[in-house]
C-alpha cells in the first residue's frame, strides 16, 4: 500500500514557493489551520525512506513519520527545487541521506527552541 | 439498590504508609543498622539509566502500590509471573525487587534478619529489613516472564519482547542479587519544583477528594504533554459517573525514566497543570498529580498497575485508550481494554479484572479515539463521528514532529498555554524530548533532595 508524508508549511515556506503551480497543491488540515504538502510515494520508495532512517516509522494514519528534522527541511527544499510533489522530490532526498545523517546526528543533542 | 457510587476501599484493604515522619525517630532506626547502600540507577548495556529503584520504595512507602510492602521474596515473584498474584492473593502486576551485585553483597557482609540502611544522593532515606536474599538465575528469562510472549500469551502479545521495549530492558539489566524484605523511609525526601505542588499520596489524595466534596473520581492516565485530544478524552470521559458525572476529573503522570521523544517529565506535569490554569477544565473539577515509576511499557499488565494506584488513590473509574502505555506493537493495541473487558486467561483473568477474586474495583471507562473532523467542525469521537474519510488524527508523532520543526501549533492541536510550557522547558534543557542527555542529568538530579539527617 502506497504510504504518504506530509511536510508542514509555516509563513517561509509558502513564501518561498509563491507565484509556483505548487501554490495549488497546498493541503490544509485541522480546519485550515495547518497548511501542508502530502507526498505519496510506492511501496518501493517508502521503504528505502524506512531503510536510511531507523527513527522512520509509519503511524496509525499510513503516514511515514519520526523521520530527523533534517529529513523535512531537505524534503522541502527538494519540493521547492523540483517544483514537484513527485518521485523527484524523494529521489533528490535520498541523494543527500549521508548530509541528513549528520545533521540528525546534531539534532540527538540539540535543537533550537522557537522565540515565543 | 442505590446507584451512587461509593469510593472504593483501597487494593488489598488498607493502604501500607510506611514513612517515618519523625526525623529523630528515623534516625534511630537508622543507627540500628548494620550497613548502608548507595542506591543507583540500573543502566542498560550502553550505560543509559533506565531505572531507580528509589522510585519504587517511594510509591511503596507512600501506599501507591499497596498491598505491596518491600521487595518481593522469590516465591512472590513466581506466583506473580504464574498466576499476576500476591502471595496474599491479591493481584498485582509485576516483579519489584531490590537487586544489587554479588561483589556488592560481598561488601556489605549482610545477611537475613539484617537491616540495610539505604542512601539516595548520599543522605540516609530509607531502611530494608531483609528477609530473604535470592539469585535471579537468568535475567533475560525474567524480562520475557515478566510481559509474555506470543507463544504463552497468544490473546494479546503480537511479537517477542526485545532491547526496544523499555520495560524488558530494566527486568534484563537488573542485578543478580535480590534483598528481600519491607521498606520504611526514614528520612522524607522533599519535592524538587515543579513536582512538589503535584504531590498526591493515596492518604492525601483521599483527604483532598474529600475537602473538595468529590466522590466520584476518574482518572486520565498520562506520560504525554496534553493535546486536545488529551483534553477531549478527559472531558468525555468524565460524562461517566453514576447519576451525574464524574465530579472530579484526575491526572495522574508517570514520573521517571521515559524513553526518547517522550516529553520530559516537568513538561508533562506543567502542561497538564496549564489545561486548567486556562479554565479548559475548570481547577475546581481537575486536579493534577504525579506517581514516582519507571514506565515498563506493559500495556494490559501496566493497566493493572495503574488501576491499583488510582484506586489506592481514592478514584472510582480509571479511562483506558488505545494502546495504553505501550510501545511498537508488542502487544494488541486494545489489549488493556481486553483485560478489563473480558480478562486475559493465559495472564491469570478468565474475566475482567473487576471479575476476578482478589481483584479490582475501580471501573473502566473503555475510549476509542478522537479526531478533528472538519465536516464536523469539532473534536470529536470516533464512536459519535460518520466522518471517516475527512477525519484528521492526531497522531503523537507528527504532533512531535510539528514541535521538533519549532512550528507553533494551531490552536486545535494545542493550547497556546500548554505549548508555552513546552517551550519553556525546551529552552531549559536545549530539546523539547527526552533524550540520552537529558535522561542522564534527570537521575543525577532525580525529583527530591533529602534533609541532612546525622547517623
Amino acid at each position: 500500500m502506497a504510504k504518504s508524508i506530509a511536510v508542514l508549511l509555516d509563513d517561509k515556506r509558502i513564501g518561498a514557493i509563491k507565484g509556483s503551480d505548487l501554490e495549488g497543491k497546498i493541503e490544509s488540515m485541522f480546519g485550515g489551520q495547518l497548511s501542508c504538502f502530502i507526498l505519496e510515494m510506492d511501496d518501493t520508495k517508502a521503504k528505502e525512506v524506512m531503510d536510511a532512517f531507523d527513527t522512520a516509522r509509519v503511524d496509525s494514519r499510513g503516514f511515514i513519520t519520526d523521520v530527523p528534522i533534517a529529513f523535512n527541511r531537505v524534503l522541502f527544499e527538494e519540493i521547492a527545487k523540483t517544483k514537484s510533489l513527485g518521485t523527484e522530490a524523494i529521489d533528490g532526498v535520498l541523494g543527500r541521506v549521508a548530509e541528513i545523517k549528520e545533521a540528525a546526528a546534531k539534532e540527538k543533542e540539540f535543537l533550537p527552541h522557537p522565540e515565543l | 439498590m442505590s446507584i451512587l457510587i461509593k469510593r472504593p476501599a483501597p487494593h488489598g484493604g488498607r493502604l501500607e504508609e510506611r514513612v517515618v515522619h519523625d526525623p529523630e525517630l528515623g534516625k534511630k532506626l537508622a543507627q540500628r543498622c548494620s550497613a548502608s547502600y548507595d542506591i543507583k540507577a540500573t543502566l542498560d548495556e550502553n550505560g543509559q539509566p533506565v531505572r531507580n529503584v528509589y522510585r519504587e520504595i517511594m510509591s511503596i512507602c507512600y501506599g501507591f502500590f499497596s498491598p505491596v510492602e518491600g521487595s518481593m521474596k522469590k516465591a512472590e515473584v513466581d506466583r506473580i509471573l504464574k498466576e499476576r498474584r500476591l502471595l496474599n492473593e491479591w493481584v498485582f502486576p509485576y516483579p519489584l525487587v531490590f537487586d544489587i551485585t554479588e561483589e556488592e553483597l560481598k561488601d556489605l557482609g549482610v545477611t537475613v534478619g539484617d537491616s540495610l540502611l539505604l542512601r539516595l544522593k548520599g543522605k540516609p532515606f530509607a531502611i530494608l529489613d531483609i528477609d530473604e536474599i535470592w539469585r535471579i538465575d537468568n535475567p533475560e528469562e525474567l524480562a520475557h516472564k515478566t510481559f509474555g510472549t506470543p507463544e504463552d500469551n497468544p490473546e494479546v502479545v503480537q511479537e517477542p519482547f526485545n532491547k526496544k521495549m523499555p520495560g524488558w530492558v530494566i527486568y534484563k539489566n537488573l542485578s543478580p542479587v535480590v534483598l528481600a524484605g519491607k521498606y520504611r523511609i526514614i528520612n522524607e525526601p522533599k519535592f524538587l519544583p515543579p513536582f512538589d505542588k503535584f504531590w498526591f499520596p493515596p492518604l492525601k489524595s483521599r483527604a483532598e477528594y474529600d475537602r473538595r466534596g468529590w466522590t466520584t473520581v476518574i482518572n486520565h492516565q498520562t506520560r504525554n504533554v496534553p493535546h486536545i485530544g488529551h483534553e477531549f478524552l478527559m472531558k468525555d470521559a468524565g460524562y461517566t459517573g453514576d447519576m451525574e458525572p464524574c465530579h472530579g476529573i484526575q491526572v495522574n503522570a508517570i514520573i521517571g525514566v521515559k524513553r526518547p521523544g517522550d516529553y520530559p517529565d516537568e513538561a508533562i506535569i506543567e502542561g497538564h497543570a496549564a489545561v486548567n490554569e486556562g479554565g479548559y477544565i475548570k481547577p475546581e473539577r481537575h486536579i493534577v498529580t504525579f506517581t514516582l515509576w519507571d514506565m515498563r511499557y506493559g500495556n494490559p499488565l501496566e493497566s493493572i498497575l495503574h488501576g491499583i494506584i488510582r484506586q489506592n488513590m481514592g478514584c472510582t473509574h480509571h479511562m483506558f485508550g488505545r494502546d495504553h502505555a505501550a510501545v511498537g506493537e508488542y502487544y494488541d493495541m486494545y489489549a488493556t481494554q481486553t483485560l478489563w473487558s473480558k480478562g486475559i486467561p493465559s495472564f491469570g483473568f478468565p474475566a475482567s479484572i473487576n471479575d476476578v477474586p482478589y481483584g479490582l474495583q475501580i471501573r473502566p471507562q473503555n475510549m476509542k479515539e478522537f479526531w478533528y473532523c472538519p465536516v464536523c467542525n469539532e473534536i470529536a469521537y470516533s464512536e459519535c463521528c460518520g466522518h471517516d474519510k475527512e477525519k484528521q488524527k492526531f497522531s503523537g508523532s507528527f504532533v512531535r514532529g510539528m514541535v521538533a520543526e519549532g512550528l507553533f501549533p494551531p490552536k486545535v492541536i494545542f493550547r497556546p498555554e500548554v505549548y508555552k510550557v513546552i517551550v519553556k522547558w525546551w529552552k531549559e534543557f536545549g530539546y523539547p524530548f527526552c533524550n540520552p542527555r537529558y535522561v542522564k542529568e534527570k537521575e543525577e538530579r532525580l525529583e527530591v533532595d533529602l534533609p541532612d539527617m546525622d547517623i
